[in-house]
């Protein structure tokens, strides 16, 4: 039996969005050895479908320039530690696929490198990290782990990843070095459309 | 390297969340070896650091099929307990799991080796996480060598008070010449002690080590101080030389990571290498890091305040001072 390219495209984009579930991502949080700060960090690195949203973030807040690539490093651990900690208090995370719609909207403006006041990225920056930081507070809490330290963790690596990107996209000087970053927030918010399409065919 | 001085911000936070920061920790662990003295037995060393929640809430668990034959010889000297006994395995321990309990056992690493009569071994690491091994019936060289790099590179990560003092040096020095100078003088250093430890040519012992490896960190304090007033100093103008005279007791403080293991010397070099790659790889991605976000700060263009920038310096200042103080306690009571 042979498959056509699209079908193989098709099936290479299932095994994409099956890779990036956020409910397999939360089935088990990741054991370093080293305690729960570094569990924490080991948990986000391994959490695909927090990694891409905050990367394209950070790439949004870089092609805006510095002063909202700052507001965004200072901002993002505040709120994902607020979300945290609703997250552990309120419980059970929510069915509503939050992660397809970051992966889309942020992958969307990254690739349409859409000139948006500061003021709207910093919103777009707490709304990330409240609702991505609820998520992961959810699953620290059916966890049972140590999650205030896991949190502090993912606070940490969440600077440093907002940092790096930002500041990467704030070296290119190159016009088609922009266009690189803007294609890579397409793949991101492709990613978004086919996670979008799974979870609905697995409600419908 | 001035605008290093304004990452300390986040490299602290990252450093101050560590429940066990104030203890900066040392990774000591436990080490079990069995030496098989037949086809189904086997000499057992237990050894733990000899502190008393470990000896009582740490033990070894073994497979069904093994009984201890002998009264074990107990015996304490300098840091470790240890025991000594036979176990008989009828059957053999191929594909059975050797494990670790007590109350102790989601706290402790324990380092395993076992010694066949045909001169092969296994070493395989328990942690927290991972409680038990299956013994195989032939040795993954591979799964050995990633034990040593892992415990290596844990042991920087893990270890505060050194990552402290790599930070105080990036802070003190002033291009990137004087960065590979003293990185590597730090490196060179710790890597000569770590060598001569755990070949057993020297040691030292702990508390006093510990102490004098706290007085290191509150060294660099005022030093930074120092930098930042525009003044100078031997330590400014050479910080290498610092790095290099510091970094030979540091050597000793990751050695004890090793030399308590009580490894045989045939195992040494390999076991040494692969420890030390693992620190080396820690230390170069920690430093990594470190120079990456003084780059992301400065195209951010973050004007950090007055206060901000101070920071650092007391920090190392008062955290040496909190060590140096609480390991010479520790020290003197070891005296009395």
């Amino acid at each position: 039996m042979s498959f056509s390219s699209k079908q193989k495209l098709a099936a290479a984009g299932v095994a994409v969005a099956l890779a990036l579930s956020p409910s397999a991502a939360r089935a088990h949080l990741v054991t370093t050895g080293l305690g729960p700060v570094y569990d924490g960090i080991g948990h986000f690195m391994l959490s695909l479908d927090d990694v891409l949203p905050v990367i394209a973030l950070a790439l949004f807040a870089g092609l805006r320039g510095p002063a909202p690539g700052r507001h965004a490093l200072f901002t993002l651990p505040l709120a994902w530690l607020a979300g945290g900690m609703t997250g552990l208090l309120a419980g059970n995370p929510p069915v509503f696929p939050i992660t397809s719609f970051s992966f889309l909207v942020l992958g969307g403006l990254v690739a349409a490198d859409l000139s948006l006041p500061s003021v709207v990225v910093t919103l777009l920056t707490i709304l990330l990290g409240l609702m991505h930081g609820f998520l992961n507070g959810a699953a620290f809490r059916q966890a049972g782990s140590d999650a205030l330290l896991e949190l502090l963790g993912v606070m940490a690596t969440l600077f440093v990843l907002v940092a790096l990107f930002a500041a990467l996209v704030l070296s290119l000087r190159r016009p088609w070095t922009r266009i690189v970053v803007r294609v890579a927030g397409s793949w991101i918010a492709a990613t978004g459309l086919l996670l979008l399409g799974w979870s609905l065919h697995k409600t419908g | 390297m001035r605008g290093l001085r304004h990452i300390f911000f986040a490299v602290l936070a990252g450093l101050l969340v560590f429940r066990a920061v104030l203890q900066a920790h040392e990774l000591q662990p436990a080490y079990l070896e069995l030496n098989q003295t037949g086809p189904d037995t086997f000499h057992v060393l237990w050894k733990v650091p000899a502190r008393d929640d470990l000896q009582r809430g740490i033990r070894p668990q073994w497979p069904d099929n093994c009984r201890v034959t002998s009264d074990p010889i107990i015996a304490q000297a300098g840091n470790a307990y240890t025991e000594r006994f036979t176990l008989s395995c009828p059957g053999g321990l191929e594909g059975r799991l050797i494990g670790i309990q007590g109350s102790m056992a989601a706290l402790a690493d324990v380092l395993v080796r076992l010694q066949r009569t045909d001169g092969t071994t296994q070493i395989a690491r328990l942690t927290p996480s991972q409680r038990s091994f299956v013994v195989e019936s032939a040795p993954d060289r591979w799964h050995q060598a990633a034990t040593f790099f892992r415990l290596g590179l844990e042991h920087i990560l893990m270890g505060v008070d050194h990552l402290l003092f790599v930070m105080g040096l990036l802070l003190i020095v002033k291009d990137r010449w004087m960065l590979l100078k003293t990185i590597t003088a730090f490196t060179v250093a710790h890597s000569i002690t770590l060598a001569v430890a755990t070949f057993g040519y020297a040691s030292a012992p702990l508390p006093p080590l510990n102490a004098a490896i706290a007085l290191s960190i509150l060294f660099l304090g005022p030093e930074i101080i120092r930098q930042q007033r525009g003044e100078t100093s031997l330590t400014l103008r050479h910080p290498w030389v610092v790095a290099f005279a510091f970094g030979l007791l540091h050597g000793f403080g990751f050695a004890s990571g090793l030399t308590s293991l009580g490894l045989s010397h045939a195992e040494i070099p390999a076991a040494l290498l692969l420890f030390n790659v693992g620190v080396e790889a820690g230390q170069l991605f920690f430093v990594l890091v470190i120079l990456l976000l003084e780059r992301s700060f400065r195209l951010l263009e973050i004007r950090w305040q007055r206060w901000a920038e101070m920071l650092p310096a007391y920090t190392v200042g008062s955290l040496g001072v909190y060590w140096s103080l609480q390991r010479t306690i520790i020290l003197i009571k070891g005296l009395l």
